[in-house]
C-alpha cells in the first residue's frame, strides 16, 4: 500500500463485515463480482464477536450449571456434589467459540478471494469512498457499494452504566446487576447472570415484558424469571433509584451511519439515522445499497443475512426482494420462548377470525423423558380456511422447533396439513401437531 | 364482507374476460343491477349483482381473464345477506397485509411495511413462488390459483404473466405494494427480456397487439381444433338450379309473413334428412374416453361473421322448426351476433356446423371443424356455370361444397356418401315433401 491519495477502482465495495456484509460479499462473489470488504474491527460484526454468539455461548454454559445444580437431577439418580463454576474459564470457552466461528468466516472470505481492507470508510461522493486504515487513507471508486455498518448500543451516562456487549466481557462477576429493558436481550442477560447467583433487578420500561407475546406464554417465562429470583419492576411504578454496581441498558441500537457522510450525498435517512431502502435494499442513491442494522430496522442477524443476499443478487442483475412473511424470534430464557407470525390478538386486529390451538408439554412424552415438562405449543390459524398465521412455543429447543412453523406459515400450510403429516414419536415436534389438532378440536392427549 | 365469484355461465365455461365494469368501488348497488360485462369464448354476458350492497373492492381489472370461481368483486353488505347459493360459497376475504404479520416495530419503515397498510388479501404461495412472481414483475395478489387448495403455484404465475399484456409490467400498474416504494428501481434486464419487442425497437415497420377478447378465443379454439383433430376435407359441387327456383318462388310469400328468406333456412332443412340418415355426422368425439357421442338433438351451428370475428350461433332443435321459423330464428341469431347480444344458450351446444362461405365472398374454402363436433359443411357461392348435362352444354346454377370431417371417426367413403345424399336433396328439394308430417 502506498500512503497518499491514491484511488483504486473496485467493482463492489462493501462497508462492514458483519453478518450482512460478509454474506453479501460471498454471494456477490458467487455471482461473478469482485468484492472489496472494508472492516475496522474483527469480521463477523456485533453478532459474532460481541452479541448473539457470546451471549448464547454463556447462556448455554450457565444453563448447564443451573441444570447440574437442579434438585430434579437427584430424582433421576444423579448426585452432583458441589457443582461450581469459574467465570474466567467460561469467558475463555465463550471466546473459543467466537474465535472458531470468526476464523471460519475469515477462511470463507479468503477462499472466495474477497479483498479484506482494514479501516473505516466514508463517502467522498456517490461513486467514491475514502477508507482510513492502518496504512493511511485510500480512495476506492466503486461500481456498486453496499453499506453494512450495523448499529451500536449507546451507553447511558453514568459511571456504572454499560451496554449488553460490555457486561459479557466483565473480568469479574458483580454481586448485583440492574438491567433496564424489556426486550429479549434484557431477559437473556437477566437469566444468564441470575443462573450464576448474581442478584438481578429487571426494570421494565413498559407494563409488560416482551411486546406482542401471547399472555399464556409470557406467564411461563415470567415464572421462570421468578424461579431464578429475578426481581421485575415496572419503571413507571417505582421511585427507586438504580444504584447497583452495574446497570445494563438494553434498548434499540442506533444505526452506525454518522461518520459515513451520507447526508452530504443527499441519501434519505430516517430520524435515527437509519438508511432508507426499498425491498430490493436500494437506497435513494443509485448503485448504493444498505443492509442489516444500519437500515434502522429490526436489529436481527437473520434479517441482516437475508438482506445481504438480496443486495448482492440485485447488484448482480437479479430481480429479487427482501420479503419474508414472518420473522422468527427466540428468547433463551428458562423455559425458552420462540414466536413466529401473529398472536391471536394480532390476528383479530388484522381482520381474521382466529382459532387457537394449545398443547402443554406436560402431555408430551418426549418432554417428560427430557425432564422438561414446563412449556406449551400455541398456534393461531384463520378459522375460515385453517391457514396457520402464528405460533408461540415455550419449552426446550423452542428456538429450533419454531423453524417448522416459520416454514408452515411461509408455505401457507393449514392446520390440516400439520395434522396429516407424521412426526417422530416421541418428540417435541409432536406438540405442534397436537396443538394443530386441538385447534381442530381433535387433540388426543388432552381433554377438549 | 361478501365475495362474489365468477359463476358458471354454462357449457363448460372455464374462464371469462372482463370487458367492462358497470360499477365502481364504493358504489351502492341494487339486487340484480348489471355489474360487469364479461366475455366468454361464446358470448358477452352481463352479470347482475347477486345482492344489494356496497362494492368494496373490484378484484379483476378490465381486460384480465377471470377463472371460474375467482373472486370478481367484494361487497360490504348492509344486512345479513349472503351471496346466493348460485354463486360458489366462499369464506369472507381475509384482509390483511402480508407485512402485518409480526412487525413489532416497523422493520422497513420507509418501504413495504407502511405501504402495505392498505387492506390486501394474503396470497397463499410458497416463498419460491413469491420470488418467481417478483422476478417476473407480477403482483402475486393478482394471480388466481389454479388448484382448489388456493395456493398459487409457479405455473399460475407464469400463466398470468403470459396472459397479461407484457408492456404494462414495466409501467408499474401490476407492481405489488412493495414495488410502489421502489423509488428508483432500474428496470432489470430480466424484465426487459421478458417484454416482447415493441414497435419502438423496430421503427414504425410493424406494430404488435396482443390477442384479446373474441379474437383470442377464436385463436384458442381454432388452435385446439386444428391440433387435436385430424382433418380431411371432401369437395363436391351441386346443381342448385332447383334450389334457386324454389327460393325465388317462396321468397315473396315469406316476405308477406314478415320473413326474409335466404338460402340458409332452405339448406338447413335439406341438411337435416342427411344428418338423420348418417348419425355419425351429428355427433361429437370424446377425446378423453375415446368415445363417439351420438346426438339425438339437432342443434345446428351457423358460422356467422361479427364485427369482432367469427361467431357460431346455434339453431336449437332445427328439426322441429318450420322453414319460416328457421328463417326467423336465423335472422334473430345473425342480428344478435352483430350486436354481441346473444345468450349463452344461443351460442353453445351445436351438434353440427353449417358454414355459408359464399356469403363472405369466396367461392369455397376448407372449413375447420368446430370441436368437439366431427364434421362441418361449407357451402360456397352459387354461380351460373356452363356444364355438360346429357351431352350438351347448359347453364346451371352451381354451388361448391366442402366438408371437413374428423378422420378418427369418419372415413372418406362415408363423407362421400353423406355429401352425395345432401347433393340429391338440394338438387331435388321437392323430396322434402316425402318425409313431411
Amino acid at each position: 500500500m502506498v500512503v497518499g491519495d491514491v484511488t483504486t477502482a473496485v467493482d463492489v465495495l462493501i462497508l462492514g463485515a458483519g453478518p450482512a456484509g460478509y454474506v453479501a460479499a460471498i454471494r456477490a462473489t458467487q455471482l461473478g463480482r469482485h468484492v472489496t470488504l472494508v472492516e475496522s474491527g474483527p469480521v463477523g460484526g456485533t453478532c459474532l464477536n460481541r452479541g448473539c454468539i457470546p451471549l448464547k455461548a454463556l447462556l448455554s454454559s450457565t444453563e448447564r450449571y443451573q441444570q447440574a445444580r437442579a434438585t430434579d437431577l437427584a430424582s433421576m439418580g444423579i448426585h452432583a456434589e458441589s457443582v461450581t463454576f469459574d467465570w474466567t474459564t467460561m469467558q475463555v470457552w465463550k471466546q473459543g467459540v467466537v474465535e472458531r466461528l470468526a476464523s471460519g468466516v475469515r477462511r470463507l472470505i479468503k477462499g472466495n478471494h474477497i479483498e479484506l481492507v482494514v479501516g473505516t470508510g466514508w463517502f467522498i461522493d456517490a461513486h467514491e469512498v475514502r477508507v482510513e486504515g492502518e496504512y493511511g487513507t485510500h480512495r476506492f471508486k466503486f461500481t456498486d457499494c453496499i453499506i453494512a455498518t450495523g448499529a451500536e448500543s449507546i451507553p447511558y451516562e453514568g459511571k456504572k452504566a454499560v451496554t449488553p456487549e460490555h457486561i459479557l466481557q466483565l473480568p469479574t462477576l458483580p454481586q448485583r446487576i440492574s438491567i433496564v429493558g424489556d426486550d429479549y436481550i434484557a431477559l437473556e442477560l437477566a437469566t444468564l447472570f441470575a443462573r450464576l447467583g448474581v442478584k438481578i433487578t429487571l426494570y421494565s420500561p413498559n407494563e409488560h415484558l416482551l411486546a406482542n407475546v401471547e399472555p399464556a406464554a409470557l406467564r411461563l417465562v415470567q415464572a421462570g424469571l421468578r424461579k431464578l429470583s429475578i426481581e421485575t419492576v415496572a419503571l413507571k411504578h417505582t421511585e427507586r433509584t438504580i444504584e447497583d454496581e452495574y446497570c445494563i441498558y438494553s434498548r434499540k441500537a442506533i444505526p452506525n451511519t454518522n461518520g459515513l457522510h451520507l447526508a452530504e450525498l443527499g441519501m434519505k435517512l430516517d430520524a435515527n439515522g437509519g438508511i432508507a431502502v426499498n425491498t430490493m435494499q436500494q437506497t435513494s442513491i443509485p448503485h448504493v445499497y444498505a443492509i442489516g442494522d444500519c437500515t434502522g430496522g429490526q436489529a436481527l442477524a437473520s434479517v441482516a443475512i437475508k438482506q445481504g443476499k438480496v443486495a448482492a443478487e440485485v447488484l448482480a442483475g437479479q430481480r429479487v426482494q427482501f420479503a419474508p412473511l414472518v420473522t422468527p424470534l427466540v428468547v433463551h430464557t428458562t423455559p425458552e420462548l420462540a414466536t413466529v407470525g401473529m398472536t391471536s390478538a394480532e390476528a383479530t386486529a388484522a381482520g381474521y377470525a382466529p382459532v387457537s390451538g394449545r398443547f402443554p408439554l406436560a402431555a408430551n412424552g418426549r418432554a417428560l423423558t427430557l425432564g422438561a415438562d414446563n412449556g406449551v405449543a400455541l398456534l393461531v390459524a384463520s378459522k375460515e380456511d385453517g391457514v396457520v398465521l402464528g405460533a408461540t412455543l415455550v419449552g426446550p429447543r423452542a428456538g429450533d422447533l419454531i423453524g417448522q412453523l416459520a416454514l408452515a406459515i411461509e408455505m401457507g400450510a393449514t392446520l390440516t396439513d400439520l395434522s396429516e403429516m407424521l412426526y417422530a414419536h416421541p418428540s417435541l415436534s409432536e406438540t405442534l401437531q397436537e396443538s394443530a389438532e386441538s385447534a381442530l378440536g381433535k387433540a388426543i392427549h388432552i381433554m377438549g | 364482507m361478501q365475495e362474489f365469484k365468477l359463476p358458471d355461465l354454462g357449457e363448460g365455461m372455464q374462464e371469462a374476460e372482463i370487458r367492462r365494469w358497470l360499477v365502481v368501488a364504493g358504489e351502492a348497488v341494487k339486487l340484480d343491477q348489471p355489474m360487469v360485462e364479461v366475455e366468454t369464448d361464446k358470448a358477452v354476458v352481463e352479470i347482475p349483482a347477486p345482492i344489494a350492497g356496497v362494492i368494496a373492492h373490484i378484484s379483476v381489472p378490465v381486460g384480465a381473464v377471470a377463472k371460474l370461481g375467482e373472486v370478481l368483486v367484494t361487497f360490504t353488505t348492509t344486512g345479513n345477506e349472503r351471496v346466493p347459493a348460485t354463486a360458489p360459497i366462499s369464506p369472507p376475504i381475509s384482509s390483511v397485509s402480508t407485512e402485518a404479520i409480526r412487525q413489532d416495530e416497523p422493520m422497513l419503515a420507509h418501504s413495504s411495511a407502511t405501504n402495505g397498510a392498505t387492506q390486501r388479501r394474503r396470497v397463499l404461495a410458497a416463498p419460491a413462488v413469491r420470488k418467481y412472481a417478483f422476478a417476473s414483475g407480477v403482483d402475486i395478489e393478482q394471480v388466481t390459483p389454479s388448484h382448489s387448495n388456493g395456493r398459487v403455484t409457479i405455473e399460475d404465475v407464469r400463466a398470468y404473466s403470459e396472459r397479461v399484456a407484457k408492456p404494462t409490467v414495466a409501467s408499474g400498474e401490476t407492481h405489488s405494494s412493495a414495488m410502489h416504494s421502489v423509488t428508483q428501481i432500474e428496470p432489470r434486464e430480466a424484465v426487459r427480456q421478458a417484454t416482447p419487442a415493441t414497435g419502438q425497437e423496430h421503427g414504425a415497420s410493424e406494430e404488435r397487439k396482443p390477442l384479446t377478447g373474441l379474437r383470442r378465443r377464436i385463436a384458442e379454439h381454432m388452435e385446439h381444433s386444428w391440433r387435436s383433430i385430424p382433418h380431411a376435407t371432401s369437395f363436391d359441387e351441386l346443381d342448385a338450379t332447383e334450389l334457386v327456383a324454389l327460393r325465388t318462388l317462396l321468397k315473396p310469400v315469406a316476405e308477406q309473413r314478415g320473413v326474409r328468406l335466404t338460402y340458409m333456412p332452405l339448406l338447413l332443412k335439406l341438411l337435416l334428412p342427411a344428418l338423420k340418415e348418417f348419425p355419425v355426422f351429428n355427433a361429437s368425439f370424446d377425446e378423453e374416453k375415446r368415445e363417439i357421442v351420438y346426438k339425438h338433438a339437432y342443434h345446428i351451428g351457423i358460422a356467422t361473421d361479427s364485427p369482432e370475428g367469427l361467431l357460431v350461433p346455434v339453431v336449437r332443435d332445427a328439426d322441429k322448426l318450420t322453414m319460416v321459423q328457421l328463417a326467423k330464428q336465423l335472422e334473430h341469431l345473425v342480428a344478435g351476433a352483430q350486436k354481441r347480444s346473444l345468450t349463452m344458450q344461443e351460442v353453445a351446444g351445436s351438434t353440427f356446423t353449417l358454414n355459408n362461405v359464399g356469403s363472405f365472398g369466396g367461392s369455397t374454402g376448407t372449413p375447420i371443424i368446430n370441436a368437439p363436433e366431427v364434421a362441418i359443411l361449407a357451402v360456397g357461392r352459387v354461380q351460373e356455370k356452363a356444364i355438360v348435362l346429357n351431352g350438351s352444354v347448359v347453364i346451371r346454377a352451381m354451388m361448391p361444397l366442402a366438408m371437413s370431417f374428423d378422420h378418427r371417426v369418419i372415413d372418406g367413403a362415408m363423407a362421400g356418401r353423406f355429401l352425395t345424399r345432401f347433393k340429391t336433396l338440394v338438387e331435388q328439394p321437392q323430396q322434402l315433401l316425402l318425409d313431411m308430417l
